[in-house]
């Protein structure tokens, strides 16, 4: 997946200026950056939520505008922050959506079984016919986790998945995100506030600053004390704990 | 499976509605009539047969509109009616009449009046409903803010233009203006049912895409939903349905609120075939049973939309104050 010359502009004002890089396949990747720095903007680009003024999004020699939207929807995956249902919907309902893609809404014998595979593997079988609003933060954001793994596609996108869960949850939501790289073999795209989970969760970097590219790289290339001094402004001292970069800041 | 019992146990819930609706109307078609003479019996067939209809049509057409309305703007305590949907059919027919003419084969021939009216409707709406969605981001307050100073512009240009018109040509329209329960537009009726039957023919794929969009925007669009595209076509269906069921019996506010919750309330689910069945058997008993009432023990003396007005603002406090998010 190439991103080429991406442009935002929102009332004259550009947020997203000239941002190119390139997703490498089968890894983890972690966009972050200050407030406003344009990560959430380019995220909703690349996945279409969000429209594009000018550049490129080019998925599998394609750009994301020419592909049908169903079949995009079976190769690429987003989760966004903000979720809120009007609805009465069970946990399972919800992950079965994952299969509309597919189906149109008509789940099959072997939709069904891997609508329990989802459930299964986000340890959701406890809390499955319960309604999404009776649940806690941290499960919540699990049946949609569930809800893409049934999705089934090569690529998923998360905007902000620790937003509003405590540090116990966000945590399990980062080791999640991990997972579904290493087992399920997908690659993840993260915006993240938090710089200490993008370093220890992810492969590479990509760090916003002022609607560009400040620095793309693997996390040990990024996670410098130059580079994030620069970027966020204020002091870094980085240590290595189990062997990845860690940051702490003051 | 908890879910294929609560599947089952809505099927059973929408059977049993639907025969208490069937009992309804087969009592507000016989209450009262002499079955031993035939000719009498034909003769009360002839009023009350068409009547039936025309509520158990209006039922289905405000019952559907109300569901796929509230779900597209994610909100359950709107009905298209907020937003000004039944004012601007109103200024439509009254704006047709005054530059056409009461004499004119569009004022004369009920059902050509009808199809352009509705066709005027449906892109008037369009535009305006459709710019107002996107202007505002589907943002509900604006949404409704809006709607509601739209009810009360529509409601003065219809206002300036009854009085600038012939008196005699207002005569004319008032007639057809005023409809309600009481004194249905039963000549437009074929009309009607074949419209709501092209309606959920054409849009009967939509209903998927409907449970998706409750989802919310970007849920829906991750899902493969052409979004901005289903909603346009979604707000058509609604506007008809609205325009179909104002034609017939005048505006009935509430009445698309209180059966559209209380079918959600029953049914408790994302499925909207089962909602709008739902709200629509709501409907037809709720307007039978009344107009039954409102005949046999009122002698007509109160309109069943008073009834609903009533019955509605109460449920209505009582779903602002019972819900706690709205």
């Amino acid at each position: 997946m190439k991103i080429r010359q991406l442009l935002k502009q929102y009332d004259g004002k550009t947020v997203v200026d000239g941002v190119s890089f390139e997703i490498p396949k089968g890894k983890v990747l972690s966009l972050i950056g200050p407030n406003g720095a344009g990560k959430s903007t380019v995220m909703g680009m690349i996945s279409r939520l969000v429209a594009r003024d000018a550049g490129l999004v080019e998925f599998e020699g394609k750009d994301i505008k020419d592909w049908k939207s169903h079949q995009l929807s079976q190769r690429l995956a987003i989760l966004t922050q903000s979720n809120h249902i009007q609805m009465k919907l069970t946990v399972r309902e919800l992950v079965a959506f994952g299969r509309f893609p597919y189906t149109r809404g008509r789940n099959t014998p072997e939709d069904e079984q891997i609508i329990q595979q989802a459930i299964d593997y986000m340890e959701l079988g406890p809390f499955q016919d319960r309604f999404i609003d009776e649940l806690s933060g941290g499960q919540r954001q699990r049946a949609y986790i569930a809800m893409v793994i049934a999705q089934d596609t090569d690529y998923v996108l998360l905007d902000e998945p620790t937003n509003n869960l405590d540090i116990y949850h966000a945590t399990n939501m980062m080791k999640i995100a991990r997972r579904l790289c290493d087992e399920l073999g997908k690659t993840v795209i993260m915006v993240l506030h938090e710089i200490n989970y993008a370093a220890f969760y992810s492969d590479y970097i990509c760090a916003f600053k002022d609607g560009k590219v400040a620095k793309f790289g693997t996390v040990e290339e990024v996670m410098t004390k130059e580079t994030l001094s620069e970027i966020y402004r204020v002091d870094f001292e980085i240590q290595m704990v189990e062997g990845k970069p860690l940051s702490i800041y003051y | 499976m908890a879910a294929h019992t609560a599947q089952r146990a809505n099927h059973r819930k929408l059977l049993v509605l639907g025969i208490l609706v069937l009992l309804a109307a087969a009592a507000y078609l016989l209450v009262g009539v002499n079955v031993s003479n035939e000719k009498l019996f034909w003769y009360a067939m002839r009023l009350r047969a068409p009547k039936l209809l025309v509520m158990l049509v209006t039922a289905f057409a405000i019952g559907g509109a109300s569901i796929v309305f509230q779900s597209i703007i994610q909100n359950t305590i709107v009905t298209p009616c907020l937003l000004g949907m039944n004012s601007l059919y109103t200024l439509i027919h009254t704006a047709v009449v005054f530059v056409a003419g009461s004499g004119s084969i569009l004022a004369v021939n009920a059902n050509l009046s009808f199809a352009v009216d509705l066709v005027l409707m449906g892109v008037a709406a369009m535009v305006i409903y459709g710019y107002l969605f996107h202007k505002t981001r589907h943002n509900v307050l604006y949404v409704l803010l809006i709607g509601t100073v739209l009810t009360s512009f529509f409601g003065s240009i219809q206002n300036t233009l009854t009085r600038v018109m012939d008196p005699n040509e207002y005569d004319a329209l008032l007639s057809t203006l005023v409809a309600s329960f009481s004194n249905v537009n039963a000549e437009i009726l074929l009309l009607a049912v074949m419209l709501l039957a092209g309606i959920v023919v054409v849009f009967r794929k939509d209903l998927a895409l409907l449970n998706v969009i409750t989802l919310g925007r970007n849920q829906a669009i991750n899902l493969g939903v052409d979004y901005d595209r289903c909603i346009r076509r979604l707000l058509l269906a609604v506007t008809l349905s609205i325009a179909v069921a104002t034609a017939m019996v005048g505006p009935v506010s509430f009445m698309g609120l209180i059966i559209a919750n209380l079918s959600r309330q029953l049914l408790r689910t994302y499925r909207h075939s089962q909602l709008i069945l739902g709200a629509a058997l709501f409907g037809m008993f709720t307007l039978v049973g009344g107009q039954m009432v409102v005949e046999h023990l009122f002698h007509y003396a109160v309109p069943v939309s008073v009834f609903i007005t009533v019955g509605g603002g109460i449920y209505f406090l009582y779903l602002l104050l019972t819900n706690r998010r709205v």
